[in-house]
């Protein structure tokens, strides 16, 4: 054979090989993902400009479910908060946006507002208008205007409109939240839809680093005396490997509760419930007040002693706790589900492999622990006494659970939702209906799971598309950094927790709405008693001051409190 | 043992082992991270076993491969002459990168306390990719420049270089789009995607062209008279 040929046919070969090998690289994880995203993303800009236009074919191409619409036209007006961190797309403005063109457009409601505050001024500037007589037609109001306006007779009854007009979908995540409904019910008549979130997001979950335990050896707790026994570890056994004992245990700020570094999960522990109601001998009882607070508060008593708590937590405040741990010196925190973006993400600024995993809350004994955790109904939305279309209120509502909240189509999100590529635009803002479904973290993660386990996002939309492509870099390409998506939403993570917490591992606040008339004058009193007492027995002083609060407690209005919301329990089962 | 017919390399065998390992390492830990992956992406393992046994697996597995990379450039260097030899010498500071690449974050930023700008891992990742691409850049560079190479290595190391380059930073480079500069965009997911991918090819690739240029030389060399000593000489500089 000649050698020259044998030469080509060798060289062709392997430039055959390495280019077929890098293509094959190039387009073996794109085949993955069959949606033409591509389209979709260059028709997002398209999606902006239409919907800047204001003409009904700035929707015509979206798939909507509309049912009915308002011919002629109908006019209603409102009331608004803009704050500063609210941006618009060019040429519009809370009176002139894609939502109010949406209203308009598409349902026959032409919205318009009376005027516009920033969020600070609106209790005020609500008061003031309502007080001169001049009503809007829709507005937001808070559990404890709810209350006074539907009192003052001003509130339409919206029981027959919910029930004539509305759609399964609003039905279904205004169910999802079993007081939802309640809390804007008086005397069994529905006054406002409760604007709903998830209230299981607030549930306590315990978060410990985990390049810790496993530097140490340690394995994930089962019991709080585990918990003890970890943060006795991170205290004594040098986890950051400085040669320095300056690590503490757990971490929590002045105001002892709260969404980030709080101690009610550490309480829950212990079976107390500290700061909510929940039943007790079929009554409601204040857990604050119960004897299930002693243990818990004599070992935090022995873990300040024994340097596992930072000795100055009485003076700090939440910011100071997060500087804390983003110095990497804090090996534990109770908290909620989001924490891994914020505050925990900021522990590997000094430290690319430190890193945190969530556990569900473990118990002191053999009753499984329950993590509390209180309703996120805030504000209702209300129309006015004499409307003549109270309905057009559902019918809002409708728009947005039946098209909007659960919408997987791409399109439709980022012409209401907003865009990911612009994301100082969030367009939700610019309307008052916004429900948030309160199982949507969980189902989203479920179906973000569903898709990491057969390694298949096609069917996701775009943001759970890319929290599927950080876990992906995670696992597949080593990115520590993508931890934060793993620890929240990736499998093992801290949502998935927060089902079991749905399921039978929570205890929901049964005390929701207006403040009673005693609590509302007594309970900030009470509060600021309740966290002296708890920061003094932590640092030192006789448990027989928990004793003495109780009756201090008790004596100054809680019994009067305890009373008040029986009492409000027997009206509203 | 295979040997050339004559010329400054004296045998085939080290270039053909370091390919082989080279390509069976990079096979390895792409299996083994796969494996991995999939199970905790499933949930069967925790993110914290998954590290751990990577960290594990990476530990060891790097160390050794480190080791024999560099004894084979070595060997390769010592069987070469030349520009051939210089080029190997260089592919020899590229067996560093696998072995401290376990030991990157502690070096960069505790020992020498670099900041990680909240990106430690990938400034760590590229640091160790930089130390194994640039040498073996350099080695391909110097082949595909060497006269008295055969000019099918030649063209092959020529073809070598994007590919290692492609191989070893496009992941960087996606990394950095998808955390710093485009996070949520659409198109950078599906790159992250292709990434994964690419990534598995860092040392596999590489592994070939080596196994390739082997391949040619030796049959570049059997089928050259030897009296052309020039002609059948493989892999040198004349």
């Amino acid at each position: 054979m000649n050698p020259l040929s044998v030469k080509k046919h060798t060289y062709g070969m392997v430039l055959i090989l390495f280019v077929s090998a890098l293509f094959l690289a190039g387009c073996g994880g794109g085949a993955v993902e069959t949606t033409p995203e591509g389209a979709v993303a260059s028709g997002a800009d398209a999606d902006i400009s239409e919907a800047a236009a204001s003409t009904s074919d700035a929707f015509a191409h979206l798939n909507l479910d509309i049912p009915n619409v308002y011919d002629p036209p109908i006019d209603m007006s409102s009331v608004s908060t803009v704050n500063a961190t609210v941006k618009f797309l060019e040429g519009d403005d809370i009176y002139n946006n894609v939502w109010t063109r949406a209203y308009e457009d598409l349902l026959g409601i032409k919205l318009s507002y009376k005027w516009v505050v920033d969020g600070s001024m609106y209790d005020q500037k609500l008061g003031l208008s309502i007080n001169s007589g001049d009503i809007p037609d829709l507005f937001v109001v808070s559990p404890a205007q709810l209350l006074m306006y539907q009192e003052a007779g001003i509130l339409a009854d919206l029981t027959s409109v919910y029930e004539d007009e509305a759609s399964a979908n609003t039905r279904d995540i205004l169910s999802q939240d079993p007081v939802a409904l309640k809390a804007a019910t008086i005397d069994g008549k529905l006054w406002g839809i409760p604007l709903t979130d998830a209230s299981v997001n607030n549930a306590s979950v315990l978060w410990i680093r985990q390049d810790w335990m496993d530097k140490l050896g340690i394995e994930p707790p089962t019991s709080m005396a585990d918990v003890l026994e970890i943060s006795r570890r991170f205290t004594e056994e040098d986890p950051d490997g400085n040669g320095a004992a300056d690590t503490i245990g757990l971490a929590f700020d002045k105001s002892l509760m709260g969404s980030i570094a709080g101690l009610q999960g550490f309480f829950n522990g212990y079976h107390a419930y500290p700061g909510i109601w929940f039943e007790r001998d079929g009554k409601l009882a204040y857990g604050s007040v119960q004897p299930e607070m002693r243990t818990a508060l004599l070992d935090l008593q022995k873990m300040y002693a024994d340097g596992q708590i930072d000795p100055e937590f009485g003076v700090k405040d939440i910011n100071q706790v997060t500087e804390t741990i983003a110095q990497g010196k804090v090996g534990m925190e109770f908290g909620v589900w989001w924490n891994p973006y914020h505050p925990l993400n900021l522990s590997q600024q000094n430290n690319p492999d430190a890193y945190w995993t969530a556990f569900p809350i473990p118990s002191v004994d053999e009753t499984p622990a329950k993590s509390q955790y209180s309703s996120a109904i805030w504000s209702f939305l209300v129309m006015r006494e004499g409307f003549e279309h109270p309905e057009a209120l559902i019918r809002m509502v409708n728009f947005w659970t039946d098209n909007i909240v659960r919408s997987q189509d791409d399109s439709i999100r980022k012409t209401f939702l907003g865009d990911i590529e612009n994301p100082d635009v969030v367009l939700y803002k610019y309307t008052p209906v916004v429900l948030w479904e309160p199982n949507g973290t969980i189902e989203n993660s479920q179906k973000l799971r569903a898709a990491l386990a057969s390694h298949d996002p096609a069917g996701l939309n775009n943001d759970l598309s890319w929290r599927y492509r950080i876990i992906q870099a995670y696992f597949e390409q080593g990115i520590k950094e993508a931890w934060v998506e793993v620890a929240t939403n990736g499998p093992n993570g801290a949502v998935p927790i927060l089902e079991s917490v749905l399921e039978d591992r929570g205890i929901l606040n049964r005390f929701y709405g207006t403040p009673t008339p005693t609590m509302a004058v007594k309970l900030p009193t009470l509060q600021t008693m309740e966290t002296e007492m708890i920061t003094k027995i932590i640092m030192g002083d006789s448990i027989e001051l928990f004793d003495q609060f109780v009756e201090d407690w008790y004596s100054l209005g809680g019994t009067e409190i305890v009373d008040e919301v029986n009492q409000w329990a027997t009206d509203n089962p | 043992m295979v040997r050339a017919h004559q010329g400054p390399v004296r045998s085939h065998l080290p270039l053909i082992l370091l390919g082989a390992v080279m390509a069976a390492y990079g096979l390895l830990t792409a299996l083994v991270g796969s494996w991995l992956a999939k199970q905790a992406m499933q949930g069967a393992i925790t993110a914290g076993v998954y590290r751990s046994r990577l960290a594990a697996f990476d530990q060891t597995s790097s160390l050794v491969a480190g080791i024999l990379f560099l004894a084979l450039f070595i060997w390769c260097a010592v069987v070469s002459t030349g520009i051939v030899r210089v080029a190997f010498c260089f592919g020899a500071l590229a067996s560093l990168a696998p072995i401290l690449a376990p030991w990157a974050e502690d070096l960069l930023f505790k020992s020498l306390g670099l900041p990680t700008m909240s990106a430690g891992s990938v400034l760590a990742g590229a640091v160790t990719t930089l130390l194994f691409a640039l040498p073996l850049t350099i080695l391909f560079i110097l082949l595909a420049c060497g006269r008295g190479v055969p000019t099918g290595c030649r063209w092959l190391a020529l073809a070598s270089i994007p590919v290692v380059l492609v191989t070893a930073f496009y992941p960087i480079y996606v990394t950095l789009l998808a955390f710093l500069i485009r996070p949520g965009d659409p198109a950078v997911g599906r790159m992250i995607e292709v990434s994964s991918q690419v990534l598995k090819l860092r040392f596999i690739l590489p592994g070939l062209s080596f196994l390739f240029l082997a391949l040619i030389s030796m049959r570049f060399a059997r089928k050259q008279p030897l009296a052309d000593s020039q002609a059948s000489a493989v892999l040198a500089e004349g």
